[in-house]
C-alpha cells in the first residue's frame, strides 16, 4: 500500500505545506488566509502522510494527539474570549502593537481565537481522514483474506 | 463576615456581553455567606474523609476533581446575583452530581440512578430557565437584587407562570413530591458524595432559590399554598417511608427528603419563627445528616455491607463511629440540648403561634404534619442506631469486620456531629454574626434574632417530649411498620410513573424515527430537498411581483464567465454520465473547482482558498469511502431515474432562486459597508473576511468550532473500523444475494446501506 515515490513527496511536501499553512495563518488578519484555511491545509498535508505511509503508521504517530487537539483549540478560543472581559466584555478584542526591526507587529485576542479555530479544524479534519482511511485499509485487508478463501 | 453581619453586602459584577445585558454578578449577603460557609465547612470535612474512603482507589484523583468542581459550582450558585449566572452554576451542580453518582460505573444501578437524577433535575432546570427568562423580561433585568427590589413584580400578570416554572426547577432539585424518587436512586454514589451533595448542600439549592425569592413573592397565595402543600406532603412522605428501608443510606435519603420538605414548607411563611426555624434547620440538618451518612460509609467500608439486616453490635468494633452516630441521632430526634432540638422547637413554635392566633386551620395542620414527621423520623433514626450498633444479633447472617477504620477516618464526622450536638448551647455567641444576617436576607428586612434553647415548660416543650415518646413507640413497633409497607404494591410510586414515561418517550422516538428515516438514503434525501424547493418556489412565484424585477436586473456575463460556465456544465454532465463512481467523484471535484474560479474572478480569495481546500478534501473522503468500502460497480439505471432527474432539476432551481432572491431583496440596510469600513479601525485587520470571522462574528465562529469539535468526536466514535467492518459484511451479504438474483435487487443493497 505504501508507495515509495509518494513517500518522497510526503517527506518534502508535507513540511512545506505546513509551513505555508503557518504563513497563511499568520497573515490571515490582513491578507487572504486565517485559521480555518490554515487548518484545512494542515489536514491536507497530513492526508499526504496517510496516503504515503498508511493509516496505521500515521495513527501511531499522530493519533493520540487529535482529540486533545480539538479540546485544546476550544480551550484556546474560550480563553481568547475570556481575556476580552478585561477589555469590556466577552470576546472584546484586545491588541498589543510593537515594532520589531522597523516592522510593525501586532498581536491580539482575535488572532488567539483564530489559533483555536485552526487547532479545532486540524483535529477534526485529520480525525475524519484517518478514521476513513483506517476503515478503507481494514476493508482491503479483509478483501485480501476473503479473496484467498474461495 | 463582620461587614455582612452589620447589614452590608459585597457585590462584584463582570460584564460578559454588555450589548446583550449579560453579566456575571456575585453578591455576598447574609444568606449567601451562611450557605457559603456551610458548603466550604462541610466540604473540608468531606475532603479529609474521602482520602480514607477511597484509599488506594485508582480514580481517587478524578473523584476529587469532580468534587471540587462541584464545590466551586455550588459556591457560585449561592453567591450569584444574576438569574442566568445562577442557572449556569445550577447546571454545573447537576452535571457534577451526575458524574459523582455514576462514579462506580461498573454497577448498573449507579448509571441508572445517575441518569435518572440528571434527567429529572435538568428537566426541572429547563422549566426554571423559562421562568427566569419570563421574570427577567418582565423586570427588565436579570439581576436578582434589582428584580426583588422591583415594586410591581409580585403582581405582574406573568408572575404566576414564571413562579410555577421556577417552582418546578426548585422542587426537582430539592427532591420535592412528586420528584422525590431520584434522591434514593442517587445513593449509589460513593458515600462522600451522598453526604455532601445529596444531603448537606446540592439538594438545598432549590430551597436556596426559594429563599432568595422569598422577600418579593411570599405575599402571594400561590406561593404560600404551593410551598405549604408540596413541602408538607413531601415532609410526611419522606418521614413515613424512611423506616421501611434496611439499607442505611436509603433510610437516610428518605429522612433527607422529609427535611427538605420541611424547609420548603417553612419558606411558605413570613413569620419570624418560621424563618428562624428555616435557617437553624439548614444548619442542624447539615451537622447531623452528613455525619450519619459518613458513618454509614465507614460501616460499609469496614463491614462490606450497610444492610441493617446483616449488622449488629457494631458499637464494640467501631466505638468512635458509634459515638458519632449516637450524638447525631440525639440531634436528629430533637433531644435537648442539641441543635436539632432547637430547630424542632422553632418549627413547632411557629405552628403553635399561628394556631393560637388567627390561622387555626393552617397552624393546626402544620403542627400535625410537623409532629407526625418528627415521630417517624425519630423512630427511623432510633431503628438505625439500635440495629446497627447496639443489638446483640442481626436478622440475617452477620457481616464480618474486614478492617477496622483508623481514628482519622471517623474524625471529620465526629467533629461535625459534636458541633451539632453542643452548638446550640453557645448559640448566643454566633447568632448575630451567622444566623441573623441569613434570616434577614430571607425576610428581606432586618430582624431581631434572639434564639433561646430553653423556653421554659411551654406547651411546645411538652409536645416535643410527647413526640419523643411516640418516636420510641414507633421504634419499638418497627417490625409491624415494615410488614405493613411490604404490602404496598410496587406500581404505586412516583418512580414507576417516571419509568413508564421514559419508556413511552423511547417508544415514540423509535416509531417517529422508523416513519421518518426508515427508507433508504435517496428517497429520504429527496423529501428534505423537495421541501426546501417548495418553500422557494412559493416565495418566487406566489408572492408579490418580484420575479420580473429579478429577470430585469440580470447582467450579461463576460467571456471569461461564459468559459467557466461551460467548464462547470461539462463537468456536471460528466458527473452524471460517468460509468464508474471514481470518475463521477473526480468530475464532481471539477465542478467544485469551477466555483472556486468564480470566487477568484469576483475577488474573494479567502473563499476561493477555503473552497479549493474543501473540494480537495471532499474528493479524498469520497474516494476513500466509495472506492474502498464499496468498490467500483457500474451505476445501474432503473425506473426511478425520472424522479431523480426531477429532484435534481428542482434542486438546481432552488440554488439559483435562493442566490437570486438573496441578491435582490434587501431587508433593512446592508451590514457589509459597516464591516468594510470598520474592519481596520475596530478589528485591526485589513482582511475583512477574517476580521468578521474572528472578531465581529466571534460568537458565531465559537459556535461553529464547537459543532466541528462535536463532529470530530462523533466521527471518532462512529467510524471505528469494527463498525465499518460490520457494515461491510452486511453489504457483502446483500451483494451475494444480488449475484444470485437478476437486476432489480439493486435497491435492496441500497436499503441495507441506508439503514446504517
Amino acid at each position: 500500500m505504501t508507495e515509495i515515490y509518494l513517500r518522497l513527496v510526503n517527506l518534502i511536501l508535507t513540511p512545506l505545506i505546513i509551513l505555508v499553512a503557518i504563513l497563511l495563518f499568520l497573515r490571515g488578519h490582513d491578507l487572504p488566509g486565517g485559521g480555518f484555511i490554515a487548518g484545512l491545509l494542515v489536514a491536507a498535508a497530513l492526508e499526504l502522510t496517510i496516503l504515503s505511509r498508511g493509516a496505521t503508521v500515521t495513527r501511531e504517530q499522530y493519533g493520540p494527539w487529535l482529540i486533545p487537539l480539538v479540546g485544546l483549540g476550544l480551550l484556546v478560543a474560550v480563553i481568547a474570549g475570556l481575556l476580552g472581559i478585561y477589555g469590556g466584555g466577552f470576546f472584546h478584542g484586545m491588541w498589543i502593537e510593537f515594532y520589531l526591526g522597523g516592522d510593525k507587529i501586532k498581536m491580539g485576542t482575535p488572532q488567539l481565537f483564530d489559533l483555536g479555530v485552526m487547532l479545532v479544524v486540524i483535529g477534526m479534519g485529520v480525525t475524519y481522514l484517518l478514521r476513513l482511511s483506517e476503515a478503507a485499509e481494514a476493508v482491503s485487508k479483509n478483501d485480501a483474506v476473503e479473496g484467498e478463501q474461495p | 463576615m463582620n461587614a455582612v453581619a452589620s447589614g452590608s453586602t459585597l457585590v462584584e459584577r463582570y460584564a460578559w456581553a454588555p450589548t446583550l445585558g449579560l453579566e456575571v454578578a456575585l453578591k455576598l449577603d447574609g444568606l449567601a455567606l451562611f450557605f457559603g460557609l456551610l458548603i466550604t465547612g462541610i466540604g473540608t470535612c468531606i475532603a479529609f474523609y474521602t482520602n480514607y474512603y477511597l484509599e488506594g482507589d485508582r480514580r481517587q484523583g478524578y473523584f476529587y476533581l469532580v468534587l471540587y468542581i462541584f464545590m466551586a459550582s455550588m459556591l457560585g450558585l449561592v453567591w450569584s446575583d444574576d438569574l442566568l449566572t445562577l442557572f449556569v452554576f445550577w447546571e454545573g451542580t447537576s452535571i457534577t452530581s451526575y458524574l459523582l453518582i455514576a462514579y462506580k460505573s461498573e454497577y448498573k444501578g449507579a448509571v441508572e440512578g445517575a441518569r435518572r437524577a440528571l434527567i429529572v433535575t435538568t428537566a426541572g432546570a429547563l422549566a426554571m430557565l423559562a421562568g427566569m427568562v419570563l421574570l427577567g423580561l418582565e423586570a427588565g433585568t436579570f439581576n436578582i437584587s434589582e428584580i426583588l427590589a422591583e415594586p410591581g413584580i409580585a403582581t405582574a400578570a406573568i408572575t404566576p407562570v414564571a413562579l410555577v416554572l421556577l417552582f418546578l426547577g426548585a422542587f426537582t432539585k430539592s427532591a420535592q413530591f412528586p420528584f422525590q424518587f431520584w434522591l434514593p436512586g442517587a445513593m449509589s454514589a460513593p458515600t462522600p458524595a451522598s453526604a455532601y451533595l445529596h444531603s448537606a448542600t446540592m439538594v438545598k439549592a432549590g430551597i436556596f432559590l426559594l429563599a432568595r425569592l422569598h422577600p418579593a413573592f411570599s405575599d402571594l397565595p400561590l406561593w404560600f399554598w404551593s410551598l405549604f402543600l408540596v413541602g408538607g406532603f413531601t415532609m410526611v412522605l419522606g418521614a413515613v417511608s424512611a423506616i421501611r428501608y434496611t439499607d442505611m443510606k436509603a433510610l437516610l435519603a428518605y429522612a433527607t427528603i422529609s427535611v427538605l420538605g420541611m424547609l420548603t414548607m417553612l419558606l411558605a411563611f413570613q413569620e419570624e419563627y418560621a424563618l428562624e426555624a428555616f435557617v437553624v434547620t439548614v444548619l442542624a440538618h447539615a451537622l447531623y445528616k452528613a455525619p450519619l451518612f459518613l458513618s454509614a460509609g465507614i460501616v460499609d467500608h469496614a463491614m462490606g455491607t450497610r444492610d441493617l439486616r446483616r449488622l449488629a453490635g457494631l458499637a464494640r468494633a467501631l466505638p468512635v463511629v458509634a459515638l458519632t452516630v449516637v450524638l447525631a441521632t440525639v440531634s436528629m430526634a430533637g433531644i435537648p440540648p442539641t441543635m436539632g432540638f432547637l430547630a424542632k422547637e422553632l418549627l413547632l413554635e411557629n405552628f403553635y403561634d399561628l394556631f393560637e392566633h388567627s390561622e387555626t386551620l393552617i397552624g393546626g395542620l402544620g403542627f400535625a404534619i410537623a409532629a407526625l414527621s418528627a415521630v417517624f423520623l425519630g423512630g427511623a433514626v432510633f431503628t438505625l442506631t439500635w440495629e446497627a450498633f447496639f443489638r446483640r444479633k442481626p436478622d440475617d447472617e452477620a457481616a464480618h469486620l474486614h478492617h477496622a477504620p483508623s481514628f482519622w477516618f471517623a474524625a471529620p464526622a465526629l467533629l461535625l456531629t459534636i458541633l451539632g450536638a453542643v452548638g446550640a448551647l453557645f448559640v448566643g455567641s454566633y447568632e448575630q454574626v451567622l444566623l441573623a444576617p441569613a434570616i434577614a436576607a430571607v425576610a428581606g428586612e432586618p430582624i431581631e434574632v434572639h434564639l433561646k434553647l430553653w423556653h421554659g415548660l411551654t406547651p411546645v416543650f411538652f409536645a416535643s417530649m410527647g413526640i419523643l415518646v411516640l418516636a420510641v413507640v414507633v421504634f419499638l413497633a418497627r417490625g409491624l411498620f415494615r410488614r405493613l409497607y411490604a404490602r404496598v404494591p410496587t406500581g404505586f410510586s412516583a418512580l414507576a410513573v417516571y419509568d413508564a414515561t421514559v419508556d413511552a418517550i423511547y417508544r415514540l422516538a423509535y416509531r417517529v424515527t422508523t416513519v421518518i428515516q426508515g427508507s433508504p438514503m435517496a428517497p429520504q434525501l429527496s423529501v428534505t430537498l423537495l421541501a426546501g424547493v417548495a418553500v422557494v418556489f412559493y416565495a418566487v412565484f406566489f408572492t408579490d411581483g418580484s420575479t420580473s424585477r429579478l429577470l430585469d436586473s440580470l447582467e450579461f456575463p463576460t467571456l471569461t464567465e461564459w468559459a467557466i460556465f461551460a467548464l462547470a456544465i461539462i463537468a456536471a454532465i460528466t458527473t452524471v454520465r460517468a460509468r464508474s463512481r471514481l470518475s463521477a467523484i473526480i468530475a464532481l471535484g471539477v465542478v467544485g473547482v469551477t466555483v472556486t474560479l468564480f470566487f477568484i474572478i469576483f475577488g474573494a480569495p479567502d473563499l476561493a482558498l477555503t473552497q479549493l481546500l474543501i473540494e480537495v478534501l471532499t474528493v479524498f473522503l469520497l474516494v476513500l469511502v466509495f472506492f474502498h468500502v464499496k468498490p467500483d460497480t457500474p451505476i445501474a439505471h432503473d425506473r426511478r431515474e425520472p424522479f431523480r432527474l426531477l429532484v435534481a432539476v428542482a434542486m438546481g432551481f432552488f440554488g439559483f432562486a435562493v442566490v437570486m432572491v438573496n441578491h435582490l431583496s434587501q431587508v433593512g440596510e446592508s451590514i457589509s459597508p459597516y464591516f468594510i469600513e470598520n474592519s481596520l479601525e475596530l478589528g485591526k485587520g485589513s482582511n475583512v473576511v477574517n476580521v468578521i470571522l474572528v472578531d465581529f462574528r466571534g460568537y458565531d465562529t465559537m459556535g461553529e468550532i464547537t459543532v466541528l469539535a462535536l463532529a470530530a468526536l462523533g466521527g471518532y466514535a462512529l467510524l471505528r473500523s469494527t463498525q465499518m467492518h460490520a457494515l461491510r459484511q452486511r453489504i457483502n451479504a446483500a451483494r451475494q444475494m444480488l449475484a444470485s438474483e437478476p437486476e432489480p435487487a439493486k435497491s435492496e443493497s441500497g436499503r441495507e446501506a441506508g439503514h446504517d
